[in-house]
């Protein structure tokens, strides 16, 4: 491991600044940086410590009645957040799968969107909630969806000098509900093999008037399951349509094969894991008994 | 040492009860010191390079560069160290232990067999010098093609790892290099034919991934060498004899020039016998005059730097009578012993059909190598693999004759004198009393609670033989008149405190007044490595040997000072008393009477004693989601024979931990090699070790049936609760889908493949 | 070219020279010589070397040494007073809860971080407070129950 530089920096222009040098990398909570430095995967000449400054940090309601949540915020404190709790649930929910209780108590939801793995626990259901992230760079800040902003594994449209400065989501919409469920191995620390995330919002009539489902982990982004979007729109919530969503998901999925899993396994999975996920939004909505 | 008969159990003040463990406050503070926390003035830092290749010829490292890099004190390759014939070998308990192997193990010479194998060390001022220094040891490998598994060991193209290995026990005798090591048998009677004229027989083909035996603590040493060349080794291991002595062999020492100080161990289960570094750590200490640390990170323990537990294929055939008598089991044990030769299959063997009474017998185990780790041992080492086997097809078979499978065993299960694998009668065992057990208990006779998915219930046996071994200790008496013990054996299950119970039984004493604590390799006498499940029984013997050798000497002091014979004393509890006249010393007044008359020194040592074979019966209840695979136990009771519970906490502990491992090799802990031989799961996110939420409580459920002439008719306890869980779970899943999952660890992946494959097209 | 950290640890003011690559657990162990924290496996996925770092647990092998100066560090060297074992500590021993050690002073931690916010906690909920810390002797069981007693004996 090379020597680098660490700065902490007390005004986001200071960080901007020192971003610009060479060989910049960006430490908030630090849990994917710094075994990546260690192992040699990622190189830096300098580390910016984000965490001094208030504009990274701190959650806060957005004028249009949404939230904007700061970058560095740790995952604990995203999952324990009243209104993230009450208003975006499968937000919080996801937050309390990253790593285990020690690693989310670090972990930020900005470092897991930014290091852009196709496994993120956090990514699917910001997606689901239409978010977008707001980005700090020398020539000022710009705004972009969320879907848009992951390119690959471990890249994002961040330019060399730009920062994540927060995630933004919407008011929640009446009459809908959103739910994320992983497979894995393990109960705890594990990597998901697989990930659905769904979000539905019914009409007057509780037919479903729209749909969301972004997958995890089968890919080299989050995909979104569009045709099973399509399955959904229009109909009646029921086990059938859930299944049959399901098995559409599954085609959508582009998953390889590694040492955590097979392409295949990862298809069955995401067909049962949307297949659950859809009931549990069902449940939320409506509490009919689903299976899970 | 003649035998001696244990104890009546409601007699007893100290042995038998839940106490707490006597060094627990060092280890809830943080107080207890590992090899990794040591630090000495000057103490530099080791690094390893090691193979990027499986399978490779060294045909010359430059060093030149990495010791000209500033920083840099000492380098090490094979050329600093003497060459060992093959065959050279260390004394250890019967067999001795392969020093050709260890050798390589700790420094490869002519060829790399696996990837990770250390091929040369540095010592640097700090750590990242030694990394930077690593990088420029220039070494000229050839690789060859790796024989990367066991199908591709055993073909007939095989690339041969070692041109002296020629298969040992095939008739008649072959002329070319194999893979294959040896053919061992263990035969009785015609097992082939009883199983074709058999009413009824079952079939199983399994295949077992290796898996690590997951100590916390990585390897870690410190070496230093004195201005008169004397060597010093602090040392995370499991016997400090046996380190000693292997360090020695390495180097071409002479034991009076070195010793070795056991710390305290964060975990060893098997892996922390043979020396991983201790060697080459002495080696650059003494090239730089400066005691030197080598640590391991987990990354080097997973991908190369330790011996894991072997894989295995192994078929079993069984058969039975219409009454559901066994009359057959015949087997094919396919053993993976990694990059070098020396594994036998013959305990694996032993242990999958030793509980059973059969007629024929026919076992055949290959030992074959790989281009990957050496495996070494762990826990009852091949007795999961034989059970998830044999285990299996017993039960196959139950289902087959319809048969309970708690019946099933009960009708052929050994007892007492029947005879086991290898022709030797059994000593006195409590099996049927074991089953009895399980058949009254709560965990057979409660019905199976519905759920949300298929539930199934799973009987699995276990048996392990274990080791005796030597094991020496002394004891001296403080001057307050407290004994002092120093144990040879190494602690790694909790030993000191069970021991200090022991030596307080004997004195009449409060555990609080007696010290223990395990010597290093020149201040107590010679002891075999904490393994084999023998060091409680076997320490026990030398324990009660040296308390008693240490109160005749009390005797013969107390007599001379109370001027009275011998015989006229009574002792208790600390005290010698006149019998009848009443006139009483205490051991702490003897002691302050008599300083100047020399140590009393209480000297004991157990070699070979009769063995207390460990015998366990796990049942489990387990849940099934046959959309995912996952399987999720739900509930585990394990019913063991434990001879004594020297401290029935102590005990619980054991057998909860080595169920628990047993459940991790099941469910989720396997090593996955790429064809290139690198391990791809080489950290702990990937390799699975059981987290609190992946298991339930274990239930442990204590049977005791003494080893007659043996102190306290205590048994092993630690290696047969790792034995049965896979098959349990095994059978568990057999009874709830319906299918047997014969790949292990049965992860969800495997058990959805196997549950698809059983259904017919479309359904 | 080695870099001064100042840096406040159970209480007590440390001001040591580190290597700028250091992690937290290597300022903690090597520098300034509380080793109580142990490595497990350097990347943060078995607990051993869990710590209180602004009162909530976190692994110190994910952290850089030039961090501590922001924050309050408890370690395992922190939690008994004096000569005074805390009732975690006490349980442990007691129930059988620890075996080789190494897992122990980070299984304390957790389990005071839980037991500093939820006085009564479920089995379920101990078992989810310690799932980061991986054990491999016990089984967890005892571990379960010596938390669970002293959760009994803090709360009166």
């Amino acid at each position: 491991m090379k020597e680098f530089a660490y700065v902490r920096p007390a005004t986001l222009g200071e960080v901007i600044a020192a971003m610009q040098a060479d060989g910049a990398r960006a430490l908030a909570g630090g849990t994917d940086l710094v075994p990546q430095l260690r192992e040699g995967r990622r190189q830096a000449g300098h580390i910016v410590d984000l965490k001094g400054i208030p504009a990274f940090t701190g959650i806060s309601a957005a004028s249009n009645g949404g939230l904007v949540i700061g970058a560095s915020t740790s995952a604990t404190r995203v999952a324990r957040h009243p209104t993230i709790a009450a208003d975006y649930p499968s937000v919080a929910q996801s937050a309390r799968l990253i790593g285990s209780l020690q690693v989310q108590n670090r972990a930020s939801l900005g470092g897991n969107i930014c290091n852009a793995a196709p496994s993120a626990d956090s990514v699917p259901a910001l997606i689901c909630h239409h978010a977008t992230v707001r980005i700090a760079g020398p020539d000022g800040e710009r705004e972009e969806l969320l879907e848009a902003f992951i390119r690959g594994p471990g890249r994002t449209s961040l330019q060399p000098g730009e920062l994540l400065l927060s995630i933004i989501l919407p008011p929640p919409s009446p009459r809908s509900a959103a739910h994320y469920l992983r497979f894995t191995p393990r109960r705890e620390m594990d990597i998901a093999i697989a990930g659905a995330a769904a979000w539905i919002r019914l009409d007057e009539n509780r037919a479903i008037d729209d749909a969301r489902i972004v997958l995890a982990s089968v890919g080299p982004v989050p995909i979104r399951a569009t045709s099973a979007e399509q399955a959904l729109r229009g109909e009646r919530p029921t086990p059938a349509l859930f299944e049959a969503a399901g098995q559409r998901a599954a085609g959508d999925a582009q998953p390889i094969s590694d040492t955590r899993s097979s392409a295949d396994y990862r298809r069955s999975l995401v067909a049962v894991l949307t297949a659950r996920a859809l009931a549990a939004c069902c449940a939320n909505l409506i509490g009919e008994p689903t299976r899970s | 040492m003649p035998p001696m008969a244990p104890k009546e159990s409601d007699t007893l003040k100290v042995v038998g009860k839940r106490l707490p463990r006597v060094d627990g406050p060092a280890r809830v503070t943080g107080g207890a010191i590992y090899a990794a926390d040591l630090k000495l003035p000057g103490m530099v830092h080791a690094m390893t390079l090691r193979s990027p290749h499986a399978h490779a010829r060294i045909h010359g490292i430059d060093t030149s560069r990495a010791l000209a890099l500033k920083g840099v004190l000492a380098v090490v390759t094979a050329a600093d160290f003497p060459e060992l014939p093959i065959g050279a070998s260390i004394p250890m308990g019967e067999t001795g232990y392969d020093m050709w192997m260890v050798a390589q193990i700790n420094i490869a010479r002519h060829k790399a067999f696996w990837v990770g194998q250390p091929v040369a060390a540095v010592a640097a001022v700090d750590p990242h010098i030694a990394e930077a220094a690593l990088a420029l040891i220039a070494v000229d490998y050839e690789p060859l093609p790796a024989a990367s598994d066991l199908a591709a060991a055993m073909a007939a193209d095989a690339p041969v790892l070692h041109d002296h290995v020629i298969t040992k026990g095939l008739e008649p005798r072959p002329r070319t290099p194999s893979n294959i090591c040896s053919r061992t048998v263990i035969a009785r009677g015609n097992a082939a034919q009883a199983i074709t004229d058999a009413p009824a027989n079952a079939e199983i083909e399994v295949k077992i991934d290796t898996a690590h035996q997951g100590y916390l603590e990585p390897q870690a040493m410190v070496a230093q060498v004195d201005a008169n060349g004397f060597a010093t080794v602090w040392t995370s291991t499991q016997g400090q004899f046996t380190t000693e002595l292997m360090i020695a062999r390495m180097l071409g020492l002479s034991q009076s020039q070195l010793k070795v100080v056991p710390l305290e161990v964060g975990g060893a289960f098997g892996g922390k016998i043979a020396i991983h570094g201790e060697a080459v750590a002495v080696r650059l200490a003494q090239k730089c005059g400066r005691p030197v640390k080598l640590v391991l990170t987990r990354e080097e323990v997973l991908q190369g730097g330790s011996g894991p537990a072997a894989g295995a294929q192994i078929d079993i055939a069984v058969a039975a009578d219409g009454t559901g008598r066994l009359t057959a089991i015949k087997g094919t044990y396919r053993v993976d012993a990694g990059g070098l030769p020396g594994l036998s299959p013959s305990l694996l063997m032993q242990a999958s059909a030793a509980l059973y009474q059969c007629p024929n017998l026919e076992l055949a185990g290959f030992d074959v190598v790989t281009n990957k780790p050496r495996t070494e041992a762990y826990r009852a080492p091949g007795g999961i693999q034989g059970a998830f086997a044999v285990e299996q097809a017993m039960d196959a078979l139950c289902q087959r004759l319809q048969m309970d499978p708690l019946e099933f065993r009960k009708r052929n299960a050994s007892i007492t004198g029947s005879t086991m694998p290898i022709g030797t009668p059994f000593p006195a065992i409590g099996l049927t009393t074991i089953l009895d057990r399980v058949g009254a208990h709560a965990c057979w006779t409660d019905p199976l609670p519905e759920g949300r998915h298929p539930r199934g219930r799973g009987l699995a046996l276990g048996y392990w033989r274990g080791t005796s071994m030597t094991s020496a200790a002394h004891i001296t008496i403080a001057g307050d008149g407290r004994p002092m013990v120093t144990m040879g054996a190494v602690d790694i299950s909790g030993v000191r405190s069970t021991m200090a119970q022991v030596v307080a039984e004997e004195f009449g004493l409060s555990i609080d007044d007696v010290h223990v604590h395990t010597g290093d390799s020149k201040s107590v006498g010679y002891s075999d490595a904490a393994a084999g499940s023998r060091v409680a029984r076997t320490s026990t013997a030398a324990l009660v040997e040296a308390s008693r050798d240490a109160l005749e000497q009390l005797r013969t002091r107390a007599a001379e000072k109370l001027q009275y014979a011998r015989d006229d004393l009574d002792y208790a509890e600390g005290c010698f008393r006149v019998r009848p006249q009443g006139t009483t010393i205490s051991l702490a007044e003897l002691m302050q009477a008599t300083l100047a008359e020399g140590a009393i020194v209480g000297r004991g040592v157990s070699t070979k004693l009769p063995l207390g074979v460990e015998i366990g019966a796990h049942v489990c209840d387990v849940e099934v989601d046959t959309d995912t695979g996952l399987v999720t136990v739900l509930r585990y009771t394990a019913f063991q024979d434990v001879g004594l519970a020297l401290n029935p906490t102590a005990v619980e502990g054991q057998i909860a931990g080595s169920v628990v491992q047993g459940l991790g090799w099941a469910l989720m802990e396997g090593f996955d090699y790429g064809t290139d031989g690198r391990l791809r799961n080489a950290s702990l996110l990937d390799y699975r070790l059981p987290t609190a939420l992946d298991v339930p409580p274990i239930e442990c459920v204590i049977v005791e049936t003494p080893v007659p002439n043996v102190p306290y008719g205590v048994r092993g306890v630690g290696e047969v609760p790792i034995v049965p869980p896979a098959a349990a779970i095994a059978n568990a899943i057999a009874r709830a889908i319906g299918v047997r999952v014969t790949h292990m660890p049965m992860t969800p992946e495997r058990v959805l493949r196997a549950l698809r494959e059983s259904r017919p097209h479309g359904t | 070219m080695k870099v001064l950290i100042t840096c406040t640890v159970n209480g007590e003011e440390h001001s040591v020279l580190a290597d700028p690559r250091d992690t937290l657990l290597d300022l903690l162990r090597e520098r300034i010589g509380l080793t109580g924290t142990k490595e497990g496996c350097g990347n943060g996925n078995c607990g051993a070397c869990t710590i209180l770092v602004d009162g909530a647990p976190v692994t110190a092998c994910l952290m850089l040494a030039q961090e501590a100066p922001h924050h309050d560090i408890i370690t395992i060297e922190g939690i008994s007073e004096h000569d005074k074992l805390h009732a975690i500590q006490r349980a442990l021993i007691e129930r059988g809860g620890t075996q080789c050690g190494f897992c122990t002073p980070g299984i304390v931690l957790s389990a005071k971080s839980l037991l500093d916010e939820n006085p009564s906690p479920t089995p379920h909920e101990i078992r989810h407070a310690i799932a980061g810390n991986l054990c491999r002797c016990t089984g967890y069981d005892k571990i379960v129950e010596a938390i669970a007693v002293a959760a009994a004996e803090m709360r009166g």
